[in-house]
């Protein structure tokens, strides 16, 4: 805003204005007439007054569900889930509900700009004439060895596009990352189903058809893989038989929103997940009278009822359950992974699977299809993987980096240094959409469309066992001067002519993306048949992408699973701390969530926190250390430190501290950065600055993570030690729930 | 200090006073009113009576009226399907408006004058379906020429005819009488 | 058939009337707690975000709500099961009779609270008498707060005001909000069928909550029709109404666990 006008003035202003107004119209409304803007060209099939949908693909992560988009006169108005597409059939978590709060984000970066790493963004916007001819003379000047591209997740026809750049060129390939799949440890995954599936890929868990799950650390119901699907999956164990209800048993250290759903929480200690899958193997096998698997042959219960915490009895008691279920289901995830031992554990948890001969049966462990349009399976960049692209882009090797879809500098964990790495880089470009953290660390900005304005497609990785291609189209003509990543790539191609040109000879992005689909065309096991490339995009459009109508099917043989040896090591854990430390990733916000208000005001299912980032300890290591609800504490690593307010959790382990991950940006728009206030109440943290000031809004748990690694290569994101400090500052944090009655407090005296 | 300005009000020149602030109170108060009251000003000065009177009907430019909430304004192009073949669009400087904006892609800005408000949801299928003609509401727009709205159209209005068309029919009424059915 | 519900003994006559038309249940069982209705129903009903701070306060605007409460101590500890909390659309609101300007009457033809925006003076009565405790008041004109918008030559746009859904009015400061069962969804569905002649059929239309609920833990339907499956639903066993003593004929049936 240019001007400010403080609440006093507005007040004055708006009471002379309005009694002015009451006056001159006689106590009717000051304008009574409204204009409209019509379509110059409305299209035929359009009604005022009457809505057109348009089914296309959310963004928002990269599991691939269908929307359905209502549209008005143009205007987007309401995203609902697409009831044909088979990963989520019709159904939205919150982040798809709220995707139109980033298509209508007052903070979107409106045009091209030189941002030149200043810290605000760039005022004066660039042409695209000019921001084209930039890319292609980045793209023909620079050794092809020296650029390197940096892709999020989604979407997957941009990453299809610069990989045939890349190989035309002979670049190299570009590198995907997004902090959803370092939490969701799926290269661990990857590498657990090679080991005991015998097969690389995406292991999809038949939740839908199991009786009894057990999961371990596996976040299934937030933001896991595919949310969407797996809360279907859920539903359908639970009350699918009507003869028999699903029963659920969840082992992790704090109780997430997913072990809330669970019948039996049982906490452990951080790292000892996959002895206790192997000790219930053990065990299962000892109760069913059968000979115990060489896998299980080696772990000593009683040693493992000590290391985890878990009662011997329970052990027991959750072994009996196995052994009497009709289709047990065991699932790996969250933290068990994100330790140094991460994939010893996904092994040994899948060998529980392998115990009860479910691999690649209904109700049990299997692997995700390959999309219509896919070779083989590309997982994203593990975090060391990331470690070492940012120990290229530190050697200067790397003269033009392009970044699009990925918030590097904030989802990595700061001990990896990507924000330093940067610096090395001569030229970087980034294509954001919002001004991120890495958008705004960049030389130029060359803003892609929002997600609802673009084309495109995204293979369903994992969710459902129909093979399927979620096709995307814009729903509305785009809001700003933005373009198309893939069109100013063609573009520059094509302008810098030579073997560019010849990797990309499209007309634009749709063509690109048609001669991606064009290897579908006639095929008869799919949603729909068309005989030619124009018919076919037609009804891509319209049903919003291709599927195959039947479910696939993998013969996977257990055997490699149970006769194995199998060391779980114990978990090495990082720092001198007291209190073992888990971020988690927030269900709500997700990696990108946090500059939609309406995710930012959605409370925390377990803790019923908006708008921040708590520390959740247990109410009696919190006494003992004599902290109370919004103290603000100080969480140390060895890493780095961070500052949020407590939140006095009763189902956590006394040993360990949890922390959400989405929210601390120190850029990204107005609502994901909070603002200095007079008021006391919430307000906190900056103790400088004016009001009005915007400052981080919560904490970023990344930034006390350390560089280490599982034996996948994953980020040991649980595999941190941390110390806590008590700062004597408060910081309230709005919640739900109501603070009066809550363990005992009354209302906060301030700020009344 | 009040008491004082009362008593100032009561003398001969307060009096005068007083009743100078009331009365340019009052015109200021009937000059809002009667401002707005007036039909506001259009893009294009189009005339319902000649386009009727050619024989137009209402469903050609406001088609939505038939299927929906809203009837919908022509736009630009609807306009330039007639008017390209007529010869008089490019020569009258009172279609000059209508010309320019096609050459240089841009839509009008129509006002509506018959409108309600935010917080009442009409939608003009079911009336339209009643049986009710466009005249019934809209006022004869063969007389018309630039666009008024000839009713108050408020609460009362609307009730008094859906009472007279629910007459007998204690469902109909109850349907056509309930808050919720107009407001949410 | 009116019946005059504080008739003493008037018990018989209140199941019957209790059934209402629209109704809805909520599987608890499922509910996993995601928060998909919740930004659902907001994206659909134009309900403003107010910030961390008035969040802070107690004012936040969440036309439905996940309740979750705890119960024994660590490592007993149980998070009851998730509660989605919404207007019941009682059949003997006790928020009705206590406005004193008739902005929340009853709607006779849909059987449905109704809140009137524009009778709405802001006493705030029915919602301090509401034993849900699931209206919210508009402290502010949240959607035109300033610093929502961007200034373009001189003028203060908000891109966030594209979303807005045009069959939903936008509530201004000093007014009363809550639940609709999305009643702009409902006459759409009967307008709809009354344009080809027919009657609604069940599943037709949706609420917003139910449309989103990726575990299918929300149905809704007419509980007046048995062959719906909103009542096939809220007959079995495990149904349950929330303050039923209050006689309040809840709408929402709430599926526990077994």
């Amino acid at each position: 805003m240019s001007q400010k006008i403080s609440r006093r003035d507005f007040l004055k202003l708006a009471t002379a204005g309005g009694a002015t107004a009451a006056v001159l119209t006689g106590c009717g409304p000051a304008s009574r007439y409204v204009t409209r803007e019509p379509y110059v060209k409305m299209p035929e099939y359009t009604y005022n007054g009457l809505s057109t949908y348009y089914a296309t693909t959310c963004r928002e992560c990269a599991a691939g569900c269908g929307l359905i988009v209502r549209t008005m006169q143009g205007r987007a108005i309401k995203a609902e889930g697409n009831p044909a597409n088979p990963v989520n059939l019709g159904k939205t978590c919150a982040r798809g509900q709220a995707t139109l709060q980033g298509l209508y984000n007052p903070d979107r970066v409106e045009a091209p700009v030189k941002q030149a790493r200043q810290q605000a963004l760039a005022a004066e916007a660039m042409n695209w004439d000019d921001a084209t001819q930039l890319v292609a003379d980045a793209l023909n000047n620079t050794n092809p060895a020296e650029i390197a591209f940096l892709m999020g997740t989604a979407s997957d026809h941009l990453f299809d596009l610069v990989t045939d750049l890349t190989n035309a060129i002979g670049a190299p390939a570009p590198v995907r990352f997004g902090a959803l799949s370092m939490f969701e440890s799926r290269a661990t995954l990857s590498k657990a189903a090679e080991k005991s599936l015998g097969q690389a890929g995406l292991p999809y868990f038949d939740l839908g058809n199991a009786d009894l799950v057990i999961s371990f650390g596996a976040n299934f119901l937030e933001t896991w893989l595919s949310p969407v699907a797996y809360t279907r999956g859920f539903a359908k164990m639970r009350r699918g038989n009507s003869k028999k209800r699903g029963y659920m048993v969840h082992f992790e250290s704090q109780m997430s929103q997913t072990a809330a759903k669970a019948d039996e929480w049982i906490p452990l200690l951080p790292g000892t997940e996959g002895l206790v899958a192997l000790a219930l193997g053990r065990l299962v096998a000892e109760a069913t009278g059968g000979s115990v698997a060489r896998v299980f042959s080696t772990v000593d219960v009683r040693e493992v009822s000590i290391q985890s915490g878990i009662p011997l009895e329970q052990l027991e008691h959750v072994a009996s359950l196995i052994a009497e279920a009709q289709a047990p289901l065991a699932i790996p995830g969250g933290q068990a992974l994100g330790q140094t031992n991460g994939l010893a554990n996904a092994e040994a948890i899948l060998a529980l699977n392998a115990l009860a001969d479910n691999f690649g049966k209904p109700g049990g462990a299997l692997l995700s299809p390959l999309a219509p349009n896919e070779d083989t399976y590309h997982r994203p960049a593990n975090a060391r993987e990331m470690k070492d692209f940012i120990a290229k882009l530190n050697s200067g090797s790397v003269k033009v980096l392009f970044v699009h879809g990925v918030n590097p500098i904030f989802e990595l964990p700061k001990a990896l240094g990507f924000a330093d790495a940067l610096a090395a880089v001569p030229t970087v470009i980034s294509f954001a959409t919002f001004p991120d953290e890495t958008a705004l660390a960049s030389d130029y900005i060359f803003p892609d469309h929002h997600g609802l304005e673009a084309w495109g497609y995204q293979r369903s990785a994992t969710g459902t066992m129909q093979s399927a291609l979620s096709g995307a189209q814009p729903v509305v003509s785009p809001m700003y001067d933005t373009r198309s990543t893939a069109d100013v790539l063609i573009e520059a191609a094509r302008l810098a002519g030579g073997k560019l040109a010849e990797a990309l000879p499209f007309t634009d992005e749709v063509a690109f993306i048609q001669s991606k689909i064009a290897s579908l065309i006639g095929r008869t096991d799919g949603s729909f048949v068309a005989p030619e490339i124009n018919s076919f995009t037609s009804y891509f459009q319209q049903h919003g992408g291709w599927w195959k109508t039947a479910a696939e099917s993998a013969v996977l043989s257990a055997a490699g699973a149970l006769n194995k040896n199998l060391n779980v090591n114990a978990a090495v854990f990082a720092g001198e701390g007291e209190f073992f430390f888990v971020p988690f990733v927030s269900p709500t916000l997700g990696e990108a969530g946090a500059n939609k208000p309406w995710l930012q005001e959605l409370p925390d299912p377990m803790t019923t926190v908006m708008w921040n980032t708590w520390v959740a300890i247990n109410p009696e290591t919190a006494h003992e250390l004599n902290l109370e609800n919004d103290d603000v504490v100080k969480v140390i690593s060895e890493a780095g430190e961070v500052e949020a307010a407590v939140y006095l959790y009763p189902a956590i382990h006394p040993g360990v501290i949890a922390m959400p991950f989405g929210q601390g940006h120190t850029a990204y728009g107005r609502f994901a950065m909070a603002r200095l206030l007079e008021s006391r109440l919430v307000g906190l943290v900056p103790r400088a600055g004016e009001v009005g000031d915007p400052f981080p809004r919560g904490a970023n748990p990344a930034d006390v993570l350390g560089a280490y690694f599982n034996e996948a290569g994953d980020l040991a994101f649980a595999g941190m030690k941390v110390k806590i400090e008590k700062t004597g500052e408060k910081q309230y944090l709005s919640r739900l729930e109501s603070r009066i009655g809550v363990y005992g407090e009354g209302l906060p005296q301030e700020g009344h | 200090m009040i008491r004082k300005t009362f008593e100032w009000a009561l003398s001969p020149m307060g009096r005068i006073a007083v009743l100078i602030a009331a009365l340019s109170l009052f015109s200021l108060a009937a000059f809002g009113v009667y401002q707005s009251q007036q039909p506001p000003e259009q893009p294009i000065q189009f005339t319902h009576k000649l386009h009727v009177g050619l024989g137009v009907q209402c469903l050609y430019c406001h088609p939505g009226a038939l299927r929906g909430p809203s009837p919908g304004l022509p736009t630009i192009s609807k306009c330039w399907g007639c008017h390209q073949q007529i010869g008089k669009t490019q020569t009258s400087p009172l279609l000059k408006p209508m010309v320019d904006a096609m050459a240089k892609g841009e839509g009008f800005t129509w006002v509506p004058v018959a409108q309600v408000p935010d917080f009442v949801h009409f939608t003009h299928r079911p009336h339209v379906a009643a049986g009710l003609n466009c005249e019934n509401c809209h006022g004869d727009m063969t007389q018309v020429t630039i666009a008024v709205n000839p009713q108050v159209m408020n609460m009362g209005w609307c009730l008094n005819c859906h009472k007279q068309k629910a007459a007998g029919d204690e469902e109909k009424l109850t349907k056509l009488t309930d808050c919720g059915t107009c407001h949410y | 058939m009116t019946v005059d519900l504080n008739l003493v003994g008037a018990k018989g006559a209140i199941a019957e009337a209790a059934e209402g038309k629209w109704g809805m249940s909520i599987d608890q069982d499922i509910c996993t707690g995601c928060q998909a209705c919740v930004a659902a129903c907001a994206m659909e009903n134009n309900i403003s975000f107010v910030g961390e701070e008035d969040a802070g306060y107690g004012r936040s605007q969440h036309w439905i709500r996940i309740e979750r409460f705890w119960e024994g101590a660590y490592p007993e500890v149980k998070a009851t099961p998730f509660q989605p909390m919404l207007c019941q659309q009682c059949g003997h609101a006790p928020c009705e009779p206590v406005c004193p300007v008739f902005a929340t009457p009853h709607s006779e033809a849909e059987q449905l609270n109704l809140q009137v925006y524009n009778r709405c003076v802001g006493t705030r009565y029915c919602a301090n008498n509401c034993p849900y405790q699931v209206r919210s008041f508009n402290w502010r004109d949240y959607h035109t707060i300033p610093e929502r918008g961007n200034m373009v030559n001189g003028t203060l746009v908000f891109p966030l005001h594209n979303q807005f859904n045009p069959d939903v009015t936008v509530r201004r400061r000093g007014v009363m909000e809550k639940c609709t069962f999305c009643i702009q969804r409902i006459h759409k569905a009967q307008d709809k069928a009354k344009s080809e002649g027919r009657e609604v059929e069940d599943g037709e239309f949706t609420t917003a909550c139910a449309q989103a609920c990726p575990a299918n833990a929300i149905t809704f339907g007419r509980v007046d029709h048995p062959e719906s499956l909103v009542s096939q639903l809220t007959h079995q066993k495990r149904g349950e109404k929330h303050l039923e003593e209050l006689n309040t004929l809840p709408r929402v049936t709430y599926l526990k666990e077994g």
